[in-house]
């Protein structure tokens, strides 16, 4: 099993390096492709103040590579404002999902929280195909499934129509926008996670309720823990554990939802489980791994960034292949620890 | 004994889900400072009529009466003055602790308080769960993960947890599964004191020995003959039920 980890971290670290060196041995010009392209035709542009050291006014003798490196320094800041409403929302959906994440791995449910995104996307589509605001019919079609997952559990047959909620998600919301180009690259952009980009008036909506979502649920660990280990003390006390059960089935979805709606189905899932995952071997109690978690998640957010936009890279697949390969090291060094 | 030692009543109760019977009590009283054992084989109805004398399962035919109660009694209901008045411990099967979430011995052990706290805060009553983790000679292990301790223990920080909670009867199940000889006498021994002390108990086990040990009396089910039919509960004393036994091992060889 170790010898499993170390092979997985050192394969995970040659995949990268190998990726980096392909991508200056083979690209070289695209360091300067689009994106720097576009930065330098901004500072042509822009007029510079004389004492400014990152851009003088006459270009010194200096090697093209330290002159890629002030450009690479300049372009952070104004990067981080570009796109300051897609980070905070991001940072939110992290807290709030590190949080859920925990919980929707100790309760083993995992299967729920990868079915749900598939099935916000329906209705992301339903908004798409019928040119309206995605929302509504996520939402929509959101708490129908929550209904219908209730129920299933009642009736003991999660097991296998969760499956077939994730299975009927991928297939339907293609489906309802067959044929509509744009549509269908918007919609695949969502399941992919690239190019995510939020506007300010989602991210108003999103960021309080995602907060919200990641407090409340953080707030009743115990209730929890509760359910989870004595469900049968729970009912003496006059707790109805199904309600309960629905109340955080309806938190987990109100963070899909509002996390694929704006960031993409890859964004949600790299944050539910990847921070959680990684705490968990070294945490003896919950409160502690959920500020872990939501620490962490915002650590993979900031690397995440740093990568996609140093390595042109989509932002969700950076945010989520830095979890993953942190989670590794961490379940390395807690199999090596034990 | 008087009447107001009584904690609950059971009359002619017939406890089943779905309109199918699943078990059958003629009568059963449960009274301050009593142990009353369960006993019954796998899929007898053991956890029904557990769930019918504590309330969570309403009787089909007759009825159940949690004292304090004034006033008739209908029939097919759980007669109370209050809706969960009486504060019901409960001990879960330390087998069944899901041992992968990350908590302490003190956050098992407070289980039982958080259940009545608003959110499940427990707040000031941590010191309860301590002075009762004191008690029972398990405060050193409060810090500590719980799933490093051993069953034995595991078992103990639990029964510290049902009990702080003051219940006014708790109900153990299958509280000596999985143990070892030593911890199975040392938790019965823990059981004795406070029982002596008037705490009502309901002990759901397999081993008639463990029940022989604690109980006044046992209430053993007896699966009906035809399939379909429910389960019949008749009164025993411990000696009554360890000699059945042994004339049935005689008669087995």
């Amino acid at each position: 099993m170790k010898r499993l980890f170390s092979a997985l971290v050192i394969g995970l670290v040659i995949a990268i390096g190998a990726t980096r060196a392909s991508a200056q041995t083979t690209r070289p010009v695209d360091k300067a492709d689009q994106a720097t392209q576009d930065i330098l035709k901004e500072l042509e542009s822009t007029p510079v103040s004389s004492g400014s050291t990152t851009a003088p006014s006459s270009p010194p003798a200096i090697s093209s590579t330290r002159f890629e490196d002030e450009i690479v320094h300049i372009h952070w800041g104004r990067l981080v404002d570009q796109f300051k409403f897609m980070l905070m929302t991001a940072g939110a959906l992290g807290c709030a999902s590190a949080v859920l994440g925990l919980f929707v791995l100790l309760r083993r449910e995992a299967l729920v929280a990868l079915a749900i995104p598939q099935v916000v996307a329906v209705g992301v589509a339903i908004g798409m195909r019928f040119e309206i605001n995605t929302l509504p019919p996520a939402l929509g079609v959101a708490l129908v499934t929550l209904i219908y997952f209730a129920l299933s559990r009642r009736w003991g047959a999660a097991n296998w129509i969760i499956p077939s909620f994730y299975v009927a998600g991928m297939c339907l919301s293609f489906l309802i926008i067959a044929n509509h180009g744009q549509e269908v690259e918007d919609l695949q952009r969502r399941f992919a996670g690239v190019d995510v980009a939020v506007a300010p008036s989602q991210a108003l909506i999103a960021i309080p309720i995602l907060l919200a979502v990641g407090a409340i649920c953080a707030l009743l660990w115990r209730r929890w823990l509760l359910f989870a280990q004595a469900p049968a003390a729970a009912e003496l006390a006059g707790l109805r554990p199904a309600r309960w059960d629905t109340l955080f089935l309806v938190l987990l979805t109100i963070a899909t939802l509002l996390g694929t709606d704006s960031l993409g189905v890859v964004m949600v899932l790299s944050m539910l489980f990847l921070p959680a995952a990684t705490v968990l071997p070294w945490v003896r109690r919950i409160p502690a791994a959920m500020a872990a978690g939501a620490i962490l998640s915002l650590v993979y957010l900031a690397i995440g960034f740093y990568f996609s936009n140093l390595e042109n890279w989509p932002l969700s697949q950076s945010v989520g292949g830095a979890g993953f390969i942190m989670l590794a090291i961490s379940q390395l060094a807690a199999q090596l620890k034990s | 004994m008087g009447p107001s030692q009584t904690l609950i009543n059971l009359d002619k109760a017939d406890f089943g889900y779905g309109g199918r019977s699943v078990v059958c009590v003629e009568k059963l009283a449960l009274a301050r400072g009593s142990c009353l054992g369960i006993f019954g084989p796998n899929g007898s109805g053991k956890t029904t009529l557990v769930r019918g004398i504590t309330g969570l399962l309403t009787p089909m035919a007759g009825h159940v009466v949690h004292e304090p109660h004034r006033g008739a009694v209908e029939q097919g209901t759980v007669a109370y003055q209050q809706p969960a008045s009486m504060r019901i411990g409960y001990l879960p099967q330390h087998r069944n602790i899901e041992l992968h979430w990350p908590m302490t011995a003190l956050d098992a052990a407070s289980l039982a308080i958080s259940a009545r706290r608003f959110f499940g805060w427990i707040g000031p009553r941590t010191k309860d769960v301590l002075n009762m983790m004191r008690r029972l000679k398990i405060d050193a292990f409060a810090h500590r993960p719980f799933a490093s301790l051993s069953g034995g223990q595991q078992q103990r920080v639990l029964l510290a947890g049902a009990l702080a909670g003051d219940p006014t009867v708790l109900v153990l199940d299958e509280p000596t599964e999985g143990l070892d000889v030593r911890s199975t006498q040392e938790l019965l021994d823990l059981l004795r004191d406070f029982i002596a002390e008037g705490l009502a108990t309901m002990i759901i086990s397999h081993e008639a020995d463990d029940l022989m040990q604690v109980a006044g009396e046992i209430a053993w089910l007896h699966p009906a003959a035809q399939y379909g039919d429910p389960s019949t509960v008749e009164i025993v004393t411990p000696e009554a039920l360890g000699q059945r036994i042994l004339q049935a091992a005689r008669r087995v060889g």
